[in-house]
This record gives C-alpha cells, structure tokens and sequence, in this order.
C-alpha cells in the first residue's frame, strides 16, 4: 500500500536533485561514512526505526518499573491482540483528525466530542429500532449496522454543521491558529454539554447485560467475535479512505488542498467544497470509531476527551496531514496503551500513549509518515 | 476589444494600500509582459486579476464577464489559469496528479487528452510522471506548474516570474516553451524581474512603479525608449 | 451599623481599596487617601445595605474570582506575553493546591491514618506552602519546558493538554501521595485563628475584642483580604515585568522570533522563563484555592473549570493585558455563576419538554460558556481590553493608538 501524501523513497530513483527532501533514515544509511559518529548516531535516532527502537525501549522500561514481573507470554499475546483492536478504534478518529488537521492545519479539539457523538447517535437509534436476533457470533443484531450506517451521514452533518457556524466565519476573517484551537476546545464542551443535555451523566449500554463470549484463537489468545469485527471493519474503512484519496477526483483535491491551499484554488478547485467534503468525511469516521467503541464499553459523555489524547497521540506519530501514518500511529498507541495494563495500572494508559507522542514529537516531529516540516 | 480588460483598480492587503488605479489590457493570442521594480505590485496585480485579491475599486473583465467578484476556482472555468511564482506545485503529489489537478474540472477523456498535449510540450515530465514533484529540480517543477496550467487549454495563461530563481540557460528554455505555447493561440499576462528578455518575446508590455502604471505601449518601442531603459531596464 | 457590621466592612475595605488605587488617576498623595475614602465608602455601603447572607455570598464569589484572577494572570504571562499556548492550566493548578497542602497539613493519626494516606504531612505556615507550591509548579514548568517549548504552537496546545491530564491521573491513582481518589481533607486556614474564640495568640488584646463578633463562617471575610493581596502583588509584579527589558525580549520573542534571535536574545531560555514564571504563578493559585475549600481532590482539576474557563477570562479580558485577565476572570466567574440561577430559572420551562431536561439544567451552564467563548473567538478575538503597548517603565501609559496590523 502506497500512501498518498507522503515523499517516498523509493520514489528518488530516477536521480534528480532533492531540494527539499528530507528523509533522514536514508541519510543515515547513505551518508553516514561521511558523517562524525556523532551526528551518525543522532540521525539514527531521529529515523523512522529509531523511532520504532525507542518506542519499544520505552516500553521495556516501562516493564522494569512495573516492577518487572514475570508476565504470561499468553497474557501479552492476549493483550496485544486487544491493542490491535483498539488501535483499529482509534485509527478512524486518528484519521479523521489528520484529514482536518492536513486541510486546514489546526488541532481539532472537539474531535473526541464527535467520536462521542456518534455512539450516542448510535444508541439513540437502536433504541428506536426493535432488537433482532444475534448475527452469528456476535453480541450485535442488524439494528447495530442499521444504527451505524445513520450515525456516520449524522455525525458527518454535524462536523460540518459546526464548521459552517465557526471554522469558516474564522477562515474568512484569516484567524490566527489560536482562534481555531479555542474555537474547537470551546466546540468540545458545547457539544459535550449536549450530550448531557440529551442522554444525561449516567453509563448507557448498546445491549443491558448481554453476554459476550470470547472465542479461544491458537496460541490462547481470547478474543470476542466483536472485537474482530471491529478491527475487520475499521481496515476495511480505512481501506477506503486510502482508495478515496488516491483514486477519486474528491480525494485528490483533498491532498492537494491538503499539501497548498492556495495552489488548489488556482487549479481550479472549489477548496471550500473540499473542506465540507472533509469534515463530512472525518465525522463520519469518528462517528464509526464512536460506535464500534460503544460496543465494548459503555457511553458516558466524557468518553470523547478520554479518547482525545490517544487519537492526537496516533496522529502525530504517524505525521500530521498522513491517513497512512495515522493507521499506524493509532495502532502502537493502541497497542502500547494495551499492553502496558500488563504491568501498570490500566488507569495510566492514556497517559503512556502521550509520553510515545511527546517522545516522537521531540524526536521525530513530523512522525513516521510525515513531510518534514510539514 | 480586449480579452481582459483591467479597468483602473485599486487594491491591497487588509489596509495597505499596494495598487492604485492600475488599468491593463490584454488581446487575444498576445504576450503581455509587464515589468518594474521591485515591490511595484506586479505580483499583487496578477493576484488580483486571478481573484486572490478582490479589487476596491475599478473592475476587471475576462471577455464580456466582470471577473472582479469571482473566485479563483470560478476564473479557471473561464479557463485563464495562473502560474504562481513560489510553491507552484503540489509538492507531496506525483507529477501525474499534478497535471490531473490542473484539469480538475475535466472529464476523464479530456484529461488524458491533455496531459498528452503537455507530455508533447515538456517530454520530461512523462519519463517523471510517478515522480513526486517536491522531489524535482526547480526548472522541472516550472514545468510541472506550467503544464498542469495548461490542462485546461485556457484562452489566457497568466505567469508569475517564470524564470525567477533558474540559471540562464533555463530560462532560455522556459522563454521558448513560453513562445511555443502562445503560438498554439493562447495569450500570455507575464511579470517578470528579467525585463530585457521578456519584453524581447513580448507584443506588449507595461511599466508598474509604486503601484501605479508608468508607461505601456509595443514591447519594441518600450525596449527603445530611451528613460524606460535608464530607470527599469538597466542602461 | 452594628460592630459585626463594621468589622466586616473593614475586610470588605481593603481589597476595594487596592482597586481604588489602580483606578483613580491622581498624584500619589492624594490617590491614597482618595481610594481609602472610596473603598471604605463602598464597603459601608455593601455591608449596610445588602442582607448578611447575599454579602456572604458576594465575598465567596470574589475569592474564587479573585483565585481565578490569579490563574489567569499565570497564564497571559505565558500566552498574552510569550505566546505559549498553554492548555494544561489545571496541571499546574492541581500541583499548587496538593504541595501546599501536604506542606501545611498534618500527617493523619490514629484511625483516621487508615482511611487517608498522603506522602508527608509537614505542619508548615501558609507561606511556606505558598512558597513550596510556587517551587514546585515553577520546577514541574521547567521540566516540561526544556522539551516542549520547542514544538510549534499547536503541538505545544496537545502536549499541555496532555501533561495535565497525566498530572491528574497521577493524582487520582497514587493513593500514597495525596489520598488518591479520596479527598485531602482538613486544608489548614490561614489566619483563621481570627475568627476563632480563644483568637490567636500573638493579637493584642484590644483587636482580638474587636474581631469576636466574627464568627466562623465569617472567616471568608479575613481570607478575601488574603486573595485580594496576592491577586494584587502579583498584578503589580507582571505589570513591572511587562515593562521591563525582561517583557520587552519576551514580545519581542511572539512577534519575530527570527529578529528577537538575531539581536542577540537567547530565544530559547526566554521562552522557557516565562513558562516558569506562569507555571510558578498558576501554582501560587492553587495554593490559595486549597485553604479556601478545605478538601480537594483530583476531580477538582478537570479542564473544564481548571483550563478551560481560564481561556475564556482571558480571551474576555483581553490577551496581553493584565487588567483585562483580572477583569475577565471577574466576568466570567460571574457569568458562570450567574448561569446558575439561570438553570434554575428555565427549570420550569425544561420540564414542559421532559422532566430529564429539566433535572440536566446544570448542564447547559458548560453550554451558555461555550458558546460564549465562540462568540468572543469570532467577534471580539481582541478582548475587551486590548493589549497596551507598553514599552518602558519610563515612558508614559498611554501611547498613541498602535496601528492596526496589516495581517495578525
């Protein structure tokens, strides 16, 4: 899979000066012998496996101040295959934030809101709809994928709702960054209070007390059926952003706004209809990670800013303005969050997953897919 | 009359003033070349005359339309498309979808059409289509952003220094592509810092100073007048 | 006006006096006892005329105001002066609030030693935990300058974002440090001897006669002086700064890093000292709120109230003037706890639609403030008061108008 966006390597074959590339694993192999010891280490460090190295001596670490308990193989196994699923989780927000944040290059703070948003709708929706029987293993009837396929167009409408009333009043006045960072803080409580409005503090629950039994996988990794639906359908999503962008005119144009907004309203395109077309996409997105979330845990309205930080974390690592990268991104965090409940308190998961960003923003700002400087 | 008529504008940034009273004209099938010092405001002119900026006051028209109000994305379906100085191409896009996005408002067909028709004026660009243009050399990425500008096959191609930051012989070769392209019947609205050269290739040309039009008239007679020469031409 | 009457309005005096001295514009021999005769006017006046209870309420209201005031100073040093787009306000506001804590409680005893844990209970005065709290969250600023005020703007948003939720994590998980989920309960009071019976020691006799019509509950009284001279000092201590050679490097830093580097400022550790120097004051803040609510937990420190509210002071007041933090922290806090009464206004009218909205009425308190902040990010991004264009201690205050900037 090649990532649109994103200079590759391999791409430099033909030969031609680079001017502005910068990929520096590539110098760190290439011109290393030309290089003092010194900057060789500093650019390996800096590389995308570097990156991956540290990130797993973090990790190490972490287990050492876990107390280094002897931990079952079967039990990380397990929780590494829960990492994956949650990073598939994540991986829709992830996504849709590094779509925002590619076009109109700001943070959007109320993008956990949305995420919120969408399982809630998902829930209002099954509550109106009569329960079905079971579908095979899962713990879900049709009236989930029914609810799904409304939360997604809803929560998309909302996105875009909100950037009608706010975002693009900003960009005609050409608001600095801070406006637009308040602005979608201001938009996380406003839409968080509306969940409460709606639906009230309490946990809400898509099935009461249904059971939900694990499937046993070689190696005795035990999973729930829905957690592998979860994962098949958030790749299968993010297969299609992936086609979307690299296949389809909409797509382009998004990159191309993405990469110089100006330049794309001198080719022609309508970059305000492109951005529409954005927030639509990455609602709709949150609000598929949003509802595949509330299939395994409960709905409480500040589940959004609990998942804020994992899915900024996934994006960064990844390297803002790259789908590609927040797939992956949103995968270590997932599975580093996971993982480290092994031998921390689970509690601290969100937290692990901001030390990797604050590690690979330092490190490696632009992330592992990112364009430097970008 | 005129293909686009730049009817006495002033314009600028937020509050500051940059043009005043600018009028140009530019027929169809010629190359208008318009020259000055720096920080004259040709760069703002050709920003407002491709809706970047909107004039305050005065009116442009592109045909028998008054573009003043319109948008970039409006005035590419009027089919003059612009080539901006810096940043001109997409540098995280293949050269191919480069071109493509410069026909974004073609049909698939048309699209391949064209980008034959740019493939024939810059052989290159086809040995480097899958190549990302951030990744090319800059008279490479001159014309990436010409030819994707081209896609559309505009009436009026609008350049912004073409030949800023290339080596002479480049820009000899830019200057040619430039001729070639105007002779297939598309007019050419030129800024260029290389005054002599341009004007050389030019029917027109203009003289911005200070934001306000100094002297215009045929690129030949521009060339030989003697205080167009001593004050922006150098001797 | 009965004694009780008199020596609250002599509490009530002093922090209106201090703002009498800001406001009145005369020559300092007459500006000081101009605003003594003002703020002592005033404060008879509130006291005689409004009932005991609404004067109780109104002092209560002025001390969270005033501690908000405080952290929204700490954070125009840092974003108004510096440019530091600091989201993590509750981070720094929660470490004030728990070291001076823990430096002023007792360790727990006996039973109760079963119950609530905390790492170290020192016994110390007020100041010194004002002291260990300004330290400690100035040291934590530090730490997490060194790396992250390298990032752009917008990273820096995240990571603050982020650093406060881990402090408060660890706050709320660690029960050996400050009692983890449970409260830290039982925050000594300072001066809070003056409302007691036997009153404090070292009083004279004559003054502790006069103080004991106050009783406990009137003890927000002595403690608003205490907030007021804090907010006060602080105030005055920026002001200097902002125009000294110190707060000309740091705008210079927000405006042109690329000048402010080439002529000779070292970029860096000035954008680290004023992330320092707000980090330290935030801490200060929180010092000052503990006392006042006796027990705290982590729940305390959640954006919404801790960061979040702050942004909208300043926003309100004016990013970059000091007034305006002050007086947008005044606005809001009043806003928010206006909306209070609003929510129990519009209960009725919730309930004709369903009897769940009405019983969510608070809720829509967290939605009038929103939405508020959005309407000052679109028409008043400025603030009410704009910055000044201080330049030196030695020039006058008022300086022309600035020109407008071409593009901001």
């Amino acid at each position: 899979m090649s990532e649109p966006g994103v200079d590759r390597p391999a791409d430099r074959g033909a030969g031609a000066p680079s001017p502005q590339h910068d990929d520096t694993d590539d110098l760190a192999m290439a011109e290393a012998p030309r290089r003092g010891a010194g900057k060789r280490i500093t650019a390996l460090v800096h590389s995308r496996v570097g990156v991956i190295v540290l990130v797993v001596a973090i990790f190490f670490a972490m287990w050492l101040l876990g107390g280094a308990q002897p931990v079952a193989t079967r039990q990380l196994l397990t929780l590494a295959v829960w990492g994956v699923m949650l990073g598939g989780v994540l991986a829709l927000g992830s996504i849709g934030l590094t779509l925002i944040y590619g076009v109109l290059k700001f943070p959007n703070f109320s993008h956990g809101a949305l995420v919120a948003i969408g399982a809630y709708t998902a829930f209002a929706v099954m509550a109106v709809l009569p329960e079905g029987p079971r579908l095979g293993p899962f713990s879900f009837g049709w009236e989930f994928l029914a609810a799904l396929v409304v939360a997604m167009p809803v929560v998309g409408l909302v996105a875009l709702a909100v950037d009608r009333v706010i975002y693009r009043r900003l960009r005609n006045q050409n608001a600095a960054l801070v406006l637009f960072a308040m602005a979608s803080l201001g938009m996380a409580f406003f839409l968080r209070s509306g969940i409460y409005m709606i639906w009230g503090p309490d946990f809400h629950f898509f099935y009461q007390g249904r059971p939900n039994p694990a499937l046993n996988l070689p190696f005795n990794v035990r999973v729930q059926a829905d957690q592998l639906f979860i994962l098949a359908l958030a790749l299968a999503l993010v297969l299609l952003v992936y086609l979307l962008l690299t296949r389809t005119r909409m797509g382009k144009a998004m990159r191309a706004t993405a990469d110089n907004p100006q330049l794309a309203q001198v080719r022609g395109i309508d970059t305000e209809r492109v951005i529409a077309w954005t927030w639509v996409l990455s609602g709709a997105l949150a609000a598929a990670g949003g509802a595949m979330y509330g299939l395994t845990s409960q709905l409480r309205p500040e589940m959004g800013f609990w998942l804020l930080l994992p899915m900024f974390a996934g994006t960064i690592m990844g390297g803002i303005g790259s789908p590609l990268g927040a797939l992956v991104g949103a995968m270590i965090i997932g599975i580093v969050t996971q993982m480290s409940a092994a031998f921390l308190n689970p509690a601290y998961g969100p937290a692990i997953a901001f030390i990797l960003m604050i590690v690979m923003l330092i490190l490696r700002p632009q992330g592992l897919f990112g364009k430097p400087g970008g | 009359m005129p293909l686009l008529n730049v009817n006495s504008i002033t314009t600028g940034y937020a509050d500051m003033e940059v043009l005043t009273d600018v009028s140009i004209a530019v027929n169809e099938g010629e190359i208008v070349s318009i020259i000055g010092p720096n920080g004259a405001g040709k760069s703002t002119l050709m920003k407002a005359v491709f809706g970047l900026l909107h004039p305050w006051q005065g009116s442009i028209t592109l045909g028998d339309r008054d573009i003043s109000r319109y948008s970039p994305f409006e005035i590419v379906a009027q089919r003059m498309c612009y080539v901006p100085q810096v940043a001109n191409v997409f540098t995280t896009l293949s050269v191919e979808e480069n071109l493509e996005l410069g026909g974004f408002t073609l049909e698939k067909r048309e699209i391949d059409a064209a980008k034959e028709r740019v493939y024939e004026l810059f052989p290159v660009l086809k040995e480097r289509r899958r190549q990302k243009a951030g990744t090319m050399s800059g008279g490479q990425r001159q014309m990436v952003a010409m030819g994707s500008a081209l896609m559309l096959n505009p009436v009026l191609l609008l350049l912004d220094e073409p030949s800023a930051g290339l080596s002479p012989k480049l820009v000899d070769m830019i200057f040619e592509r430039i001729v070639t392209i105007n002779a297939t019947g598309v007019a050419v609205l030129m800024v260029e810092q290389n005054a002599q050269e341009s004007l050389r290739m030019a029917h027109r040309g203009y003289v911005l100073a200070n934001g306000e039009n100094r002297f215009e008239g045929a690129a030949k007679s521009l060339l030989e007048d003697p205080e167009v020469g001593r004050l922006y031409l150098g001797g | 006006m009965i004694q009780e009457q008199w020596v609250k309005a002599i509490f009530v005096a002093i922090p209106l006096v201090l703002i009498g001295l800001r406001l009145i514009r005369l020559h300092w021999a007459l500006r000081i006892p101009a605003a003594a005769a003002c703020g002592f006017a005033v404060a008879v006046l509130l006291v005689a005329m409004l009932p005991t209870g609404i004067l109780a309420y109104l002092v209560s209201f002025s001390i969270m105001a005033g501690i908000y005031a405080i952290l929204s100073l700490g954070l125009n040093s840092q974003w108004g002066l510096t440019g530091h787009l600091n989201f993590g306000i509750a981070g720094f506001f929660a470490i004030g609030a728990f070291t001076s804590a823990l430096f002023t409680m007792s360790m727990p005893t006996g039973l109760l030693a079963n119950y609530a844990k905390q790492a170290f209970g020192l016994e110390m005065p007020f100041l010194v935990g004002v002291l260990a709290a300004a330290i400690v969250a100035g040291l934590v600023a530090f730490l997490i300058a060194i790396p992250v005020l390298k990032l752009r703007e917008d990273y820096l948003a995240i990571a603050t974002l982020g650093i406060a939720e881990v402090i408060r994590l660890a706050f709320q998980n660690e029960r050996w440090l400050a009692n983890g989920p449970q409260p830290l309960r039982g925050i000594p009071r300072p001066l809070s001897c003056l409302v007691e019976d036997p009153a404090c020691a070292w009083l004279p006799d004559s003054l502790a006669t006069w103080l004991t019509p106050l009783a406990q509950r009137d003890y927000i009284f002595p403690y608003l002086v205490i907030v007021a001279v804090f907010v006060a000092v602080i105030y005055v201590a920026l002001e200097r700064i902002s125009r000294s050679p110190w707060g000309r490097a740091l705008r210079a830093v927000r405006e042109e890093e690329a000048s402010a580097a080439m002529n000779g400022k070292n970029v860096a550790s000035l954008r680290v000292q004023s992330f320092v120097v707000g980090g330290v004051i935030m801490g200060i803040a929180g010092a000052l709120y503990g006392p006042y609510v006796i027990s705290i937990s982590y729940s305390h420190f959640r954006p919404l109230f801790a960061t979040f509210l702050v942004w909208v002071m300043l926003m309100l007041g004016g990013s970059g003037n000091n007034r305006g933090a002050i007086l947008g922290a005044f606005i809001i806090w009043g806003v928010w706890s206006g909306t209070a009464f609003l929510a129990d206004a519009i209960t009725p009218l919730l309930s004709l639609i369903s009897d769940d909205f009405a019983s969510r009425s608070p809720y829509l308190r967290w939605m009038l403030v929103a939405i508020l902040l959005e309407l000052i990010v679109l028409y008043r991004p400025k603030g009410l008061l704009q910055e000044q264009k201080v330049v030196s201690l030695f020039l006058p205050r008022e300086l022309p108008k600035k020109v407008p900037r071409t593009k901001t």
